[in-house]
């Protein structure tokens, strides 16, 4: 490791301030062993710009499934004071609020006896892709209602049942939404998708909860041993990257014309009181509602068909959590004794409040919030509690997924995605795809070990694992 | 070919080369649809739409015109397979021709969500320009 880095205990390192220049604070991060020995230098280069930016609070963190990404690193995550601290689209992402939520039904494995045929089944109804059109008719009042209400809205139309409202993060519809930041473009953009998948790491996945980590804790978030779950990642589709593209535009000029220094162009920013910091803030918040609403609509479709083929009731599949990878929000946070709101910035990050605050459902609230951590399509994918620890640490955050460590490129020159298949299928895992190119980027052995990465925040108190979910069928987008 | 893809982790890195700046993006266009669409087979073009974008500097423009081209795919269910542009200081325009969309021939990619500026770099070489950018996946 660098000069500059410093081992603080076994899973917390620290980059001091000098790594660059200008670093107002120092950075943070998350390793086990096994992780450190592939962390990239430009993630940590990202890590330490982000502790340039005006504003930020005690540190700039990376959880443990930190790679090299647009602006902060994946797995950023920072917060920002209310009066001097800026808003980054760069610690957001194109893909805002791309998120994870996990529904569980009253089936086991074994009632899966057509598992192929149900993935095609889902594979044809949940639009997959590129060029994915949406399977809803969306006008344009209800798409304005989407922005501002989200995952409500899909539930007014019929995509789904109240409880699930109450089980999204932000109840699934951030407050400070504006419609009119968001452009012509973006809106027709996100007509024609609404509903669908995307691509790249975008997944549907069904699982079984093999194995019960924590009895309370998935007692309490309603979780059996074996019993079959549906986990749904994807996010705000090209409205979300339309969004952030033309931001990105008017914020490069206010660095500019607030005078704001930034060791890297795609940190672009402005103060969050400006008009600019204002208008990305409403225009991002308007698109993670299409997102939220966007997992409402995909879980809705998959709802139907397992009510179909398995004769069950819709409200037997509840959403048990739905959480925000990729966004900047409003929090309240104990700074050095002082209850302070703070805008933290996650960018492939996951909120992982502990137990008591009221932004939990109440239901949940003893044992903190349910964090979804998906693995690769080979590997467990975990349900976790967020806890006191990652509210004292990291503003209540913790990791996204498992993290890369291999490129797409190199992934598609070693594997071919029929190999890929075919070896996942000996382990029991069908797999569907718009492409077999597609499965080869998103083979097992391209991600860390989600079990490290879970074992990592576990071990460094920032979320309680509950639950491990073994993956049965996955459809890649 | 006058692209190639790069080492990048999560996402598309591309080196784009051309001998003029209107080619560049051409080629560049090129770059973009094979990532959305993977190897397709060239048919008769069926489809023309016009394109603008302006950008205070080269890559600014560069980044623009891309962002464009993309949205123009998504909103027209256009595969880009060439391109009519001219330029007037700081701004280009002209058309993008191309044919629709069909699942069955065009599903061989990945969704590009935005052009970065992340790792841009536009520089003269002796055959001309050289271009290195990354599409978001």
């Amino acid at each position: 490791m660098h000069e500059k880095i410093k081992r603080i205990n076994n899973t917390e390192w620290e980059i001091l301030k000098g790594f660059v220049e200008n670093m107002r604070v120092s950075g943070r991060f998350f390793l086990s062993d096994l992780l450190a020995e592939g962390i990239e230098d430009g993630a940590l280069t990202q890590l330490a710009n982000v502790a340039c930016l005006p504003g930020i609070i005690r540190h700039s963190y990376g959880m443990p499934d930190i790679h090299w990404g647009y602006g902060f690193p994946i797995g950023g995550v920072a917060a920002f004071d209310e009066t001097e601290g800026i808003i980054s689209p760069g610690g957001v992402g194109f893909d805002i609020n791309c998120g994870v939520r996990m529904i569980t039904t009253p089936l086991t494995e074994a009632d899966l006896t057509d598992k192929q045929g149900l993935i095609e089944e889902l594979f044809e109804a949940v639009p997959t892709g590129v060029g994915a059109k949406s399977p809803i008719r969306l006008s344009q009042n209800d798409l304005t209602l989407m922005l501002e209400e989200g995952a409500r809205h899909a539930v007014e139309l019929g995509y789904g049942c109240e409880a699930d409202v109450g089980r999204c993060e932000e109840n699934g519809a951030m407050e400070g939404a504006d419609v009119s930041a968001v452009s012509k473009k973006a809106r027709q953009r996100g007509v024609p998708q609404m509903g669908t998948l995307g691509s790249g790491n975008h997944f549907l996945e069904l699982q079984t909860a093999e194995e019960i980590m924590d009895e309370e804790t998935a007692k309490t978030f309603g979780v059996k041993e074996g019993q079959l779950c549906v986990m749904i990642h994807c996010g705000s589709r090209g409205l979300g990257h339309q969004v952030c593209t033309d931001h990105l535009k008017v914020l490069e000029e206010a660095v500019k014309k607030y005078g704001i220094e930034l060791p890297d162009r795609q940190l672009a920013c402005a103060p969050l009181d400006s008009p600019e910091g204002l208008s990305y803030f409403g225009g991002m918040a308007a698109s993670a509602n299409y997102a939220w609403a966007n997992r409402q609509v995909i879980t809705h479709i998959v709802r139907e068909i397992f009510v179909k083929r398995f004769e069950i009731d819709y409200e037997e599949m509840p959403l048990i959590y739905d959480v925000a990878h990729n966004v900047a929000k409003w929090e309240e946070h104990d700074v050095d004794g002082v209850r302070r709101k703070v805008c933290v910035h996650r960018k492939g990050a996951t909120r992982a409040f502990g137990p008591g605050r009221s932004e939990i459902p109440h239901e949940f609230r003893l044992a903190g919030q349910p964090v979804i951590i998906p693995g690769s399509m080979g590997t467990s994918s975990y349900l976790l509690a967020g806890t006191d620890g990652a509210m004292s640490q990291t503003f209540g955050s913790t990791c996204h997924g498992a993290g890369r460590v291999k490129s797409r490129s190199s992934a598609k020159k070693s594997l071919t995605g029929d190999a890929v298949a075919a070896e996942l299928l000996k382990d029991g895992i069908y797999v569907r795809a718009p492409n077999p190119a597609a499965i080869a980027e998103e083979a097992p052995d391209v991600y860390k070990p989600s079990s490290e990465v879970v074992k990592t925040v576990s071990d460094a108190k920032i979320s309680k694992i509950a639950v491990r979910l073994r993956p049965l069928g996955v459809i890649k987008g | 070919m006058p692209f190639e893809e790069l080492e990048h982790t999560a996402d598309v890195k591309m080196r784009i080369s051309a001998p003029d700046f209107l080619s560049l993006l051409a080629e560049s266009g090129d770059a973009m649809s094979s990532v959305l669409f993977g190897d397709f087979e060239k048919e008769p073009e069926n489809m023309t739409v016009e394109i603008e974008a302006e950008g205070a500097d080269t890559s600014e423009l560069t980044v623009n015109f891309l962002s464009e081209l993309l949205f123009l795919t998504e909103v027209e269910y256009l595969v880009p397979m060439s391109y009519s542009l001219k330029q007037d200081g700081n701004k280009v325009f002209g058309t993008v021709s191309g044919i629709e969309f069909d699942r069955t021939k065009h599903s061989g990619g990945i969704c590009v969500k935005g052009i970065s500026y992340s790792g841009l770099s536009l520089e003269k070489t002796s055959a001309g320009l050289e271009l290195t950018i990354i599409f978001d996946i």
